[in-house]
């Protein structure tokens, strides 16, 4: 019997054509070599040298007259007041990393362009934001906050955009939304903004090509056999005759940022003020993601000396920069050993989702609930900042809550739970036997043959039998009595079944 | 007997006298203003001013013996704190666990309850002034071994500006110091009378009158009731001399390495 064969029809390739309609918006940081030393730019003149050459240097630099490409030594005969740093890639990498984070609050979709620049669809969330000209108004501001300047572009494709923002065509791009005008919108653009190699720049330039109109003017089969497929898929890519996927970054929300200080800070209470910053950036990005922490961790560092970290643990996940403050405060006191600081950064790794807060309609007008409690706001906040007060000062093992344990040898009928998980267990049929308010942590041995603790022990109550525990290699056997001293107190004691030695375990104080 | 006309008469200008606003009797001092907690024991109530444990303020309870049930006498009111309000009682270094199960069985309510042990003594005393102060406890209390009578007027008015009633237990040693503490009292064991135990109790120190005589007190508990068919054993008195194994009071301070010698020099912060 011949066996049928079922071939899959090959699908019809078709392409995918809605990446035309989207709009992209991307934000391109300059001076980002600077801004990693020093935000808010301030008036000191600050140049980023690499290989002893002066390569990016802030307004007040400029002014000065320091160009790209002087040397220190002419750099600091201009200005004394010049402060220097070395070129951070992996810095700068990791701040854009982080700008991304942030800019994660305006589109689910961000993707970092290195070296410099950021992209944003933007597509879906032109509503919430009531048009272009009010989000990029939302994001400089916001940038603004966070000290860093940056250029907007906005056009149809991810590589328009990033031509845009990076050329500085952003008074144009504010129009341009449709996308079949994306190619006549980069006309003007010179072709040393779009992202290909030098090489073929170069022998563009030679052709006498110094424009976008130009180059698009060229048939694109020429421009295939000559600069290879790369090249014109680019191209395509470019002006969105080829869809172009980006790579997002991953949505697992992280938070770091840091503060440099020019010159280097001696007393450990003039570090309240950038810190006060970075909580208040650490607030922003958990209100933007709509997220709570319940831990972060600064790190105070220096070029000579080697860093100190200090971590601060809540009670309860929280978002408010005003309380953390305070606790960071706490700790930081404790910090010493460090005789000069010059960055201090805080970082946040661990997340919560947060959960809607509904207003309180009543003004805080105390209720008495069903079990006979009054609950407010107020008084939950009030009960949650001591608990983190205390666990900021005392660290984290030195206050704790109480619960039953699921054992029957009284050793292990209780736990300690800690504020952040308050894993209590409870009894339904808790035992009516009574039991002594003080517990020894180690029963204290009396005596090998008769109850005795300096003077006789005179038992009054018992036995109650525990024997409990064989499995675990923890097991006891024990008879409990409650045993008055000679001076009226009651001693809740056991004799050891095995070798009938006696010890006290509790008191009933 | 039935009173002569002339007493009475002779009580009226009195009587008139203390109705008038301007004047006051000591003993009427904050028992109307304050809705007290009761103790639980009414007679402990009928001398306590306000008629139950203070709201706030510093409470001493002064003893040498630990056993005699200086934690029971607080039960009750502990109880209906941890009960009523949603604010912690807070335990500030305890000598020795205070045990979960007995706990429940007094009455009170595991959740509000926290346990701190501050490591050195600056700590210690910054954990009581915070807590107190912090509006968010309704019972701070604490054993300290040496506390100077500077830092018990802190603690006394941390403990007024967060309405919350602080409670350190001393050695009895120190009732014949004067302390700044609002209410003193000393707790002796007290002889076996019935079934239930029993301590002895006579306030030292309290706002509008003396000293109290001694009072006793008896917790219907219960402990000291023979269990039914239990043949109470044959202990043989060794006498002091013959086998001593140290005394309980030398080890307590061992359990929790909490600060024990005060440090003159502390500032709050």
């Amino acid at each position: 019997m011949k066996k049928k064969i079922f071939t899959l029809a090959p699908l019809p390739l078709t392409r995918p054509m809605n990446t035309n309609n989207g709009i992209w918006l991307c934000l391109h940081f300059s001076q980002l070599p600077i801004e990693v030393f020093d935000r808010h730019q301030q008036e000191k003149p600050v140049v980023i040298i690499s290989r002893q050459r002066v390569v990016y240097m802030n307004v007040s630099a400029q002014k000065l007259g320091i160009t790209p490409g002087s040397s220190m030594n002419t750099a600091y005969t201009i200005s004394e007041q010049v402060v220097s740093f070395e070129r951070d890639e992996e810095k700068e990498l990791a701040t854009l990393s982080q700008l991304a984070q942030w800019a994660y609050q305006f589109s689910p979709n961000v993707s970092i362009k290195v070296p410099h620049s950021i992209l944003l669809d933007i597509t879906g969330c032109l509503k919430l934001f009531r048009g272009i000209k009010n989000l990029k108004a939302t994001i400089s501001e916001g940038l603004n906050r966070l000290g860093f300047t940056a250029a907007t572009g906005i056009n149809g494709t991810p590589m328009s955009a990033l031509c845009f923002a990076e050329s500085g065509a952003e008074k144009a791009s504010i129009e341009i939304i449709h996308s079949d005008r994306v190619a006549d919108s980069l006309h003007p653009i010179p072709i040393q903004f779009l992202r290909i190699d030098d090489h073929i720049q170069n022998t563009l330039h030679q052709m006498g090509i110094s424009r976008c109109q130009q180059l698009f003017e060229l048939p694109i089969d020429g421009l295939n056999r000559r600069f290879g497929i790369f090249f014109t898929d680019y191209l395509q890519r470019l002006t969105g005759e080829k869809p172009d996927p980006q790579k997002f970054v991953a949505d697992k929300p992280r938070f770091r940022s840091d503060v440099t200080f020019l010159s280097d800070v001696t007393n450990t209470q003039s570090l309240v003020f950038p810190m006060k910053r970075l909580l208040g950036e650490l607030q922003d990005f958990l209100i933007g993601r709509q997220l709570l922490v319940n831990q972060f961790r600064f790190k105070l560092s220096h070029r000579n000396h080697s860093p100190k970290e200090f971590t601060i643990f809540l009670a309860n996940p929280d978002n408010d920069a005003q309380m953390f403050l305070i606790l960071s405060q706490l700790q930081l006191d404790k910090v010493g050993g460090m005789p000069e600081i010059d960055n201090v950064s805080l970082a946040a790794g661990i997340f919560f989702e947060a959960e809607a807060d509904s207003g309180d309609l009543f003004h805080g007008t105390q209720f008495k609930q069903k079990d006979g409690r009054t609950h407010s706001k107020a008084e939950e906040a009030r009960a949650v900042r001591l608990i983190n007060m205390m666990t900021a000062r005392l660290g984290p093992q030195a206050c704790f809550g109480l619960s039953l344990a699921n054992d029957h040898r009284p050793e292990f009928a209780w736990k300690p739970v800690t504020m952040a998980t308050k894993d209590c267990w409870h009894d339904d049929q808790p035992s009516g036997n009574a039991r002594p308010l003080y517990l020894l942590p180690t029963p204290k041995f009396l005596s090998p043959d008769v109850p005795y603790l300096s003077g006789k022990l005179e038992l009054l109550q018992g036995p109650e039998r525990i024997d409990f525990g064989w499995w675990d290699n923890k097991g006891i056997a024990r008879d409990y009595y409650i045993a008055q001293h000679h001076s009226g107190a009651l001693y809740w004691i056991y004799q050891h079944l095995h070798d009938r030695s006696w010890y006290l375990h509790g008191i009933f104080s | 007997m039935g009173e002569t006309p002339s007493n009475k008469s002779a009580d009226q200008p009195l009587d008139s006298l203390l109705q008038s606003a301007g004047l006051w009797r000591a003993s009427s001092i904050d028992c109307h203003v304050k809705t007290n907690c009761s103790s639980g024991f009414s007679q402990l109530d009928q001398e306590l001013p306000g008629s139950g444990w203070p709201s706030d303020g510093i409470t001493e309870i002064l003893h040498d013996q630990s056993g005699i049930g200086e934690f029971r006498l607080l039960g009750p009111a502990l109880a209906r704190l941890s009960q009523s309000q949603n604010r912690w009682l807070h335990l500030v270094s305890p000598p020795y666990i205070p045990y979960p199960p007995a706990l429940l069985q007094a009455g009170i309510d595991l959740t509000r309850i926290i346990v701190s042990q501050p490591k050195t003594l600056k700590d210690y005393l910054w954990v009581l002034e915070k807590s107190l102060s912090s509006q968010s406890c309704s019972a701070v209390i604490a054993w300290p071994a040496k506390i100077h009578n500077k830092q018990i007027r802190r603690l006394q008015l941390a403990s007024k500006e967060g309405n919350c009633w602080g409670i350190l237990f001393r050695s009895e040693k120190m009732s014949a110091d004067s302390s700044p503490a609002e209410l003193r009292i000393r707790l002796r064991p007290a002889a076996r009378i019935k079934d239930s135990s029993a301590v002895s109790l006579k306030i030292l120190k309290r706002r509008g009158k003396w000293e109290s005589d001694d009072i006793n007190i008896e917790f219907s508990d219960q402990l000291q009731r023979p269990m039914p068919g239990f043949n109470e054993m044959i202990v043989r008195d060794l006498g002091e001399s013959s086998m001593v194994h140290g005394s309980l009071r030398d080890e307590e301070e061992n359990f929790y390495p909490g600060p024990t010698t005060p440090d003159p020099a502390y500032e709050y912060q």
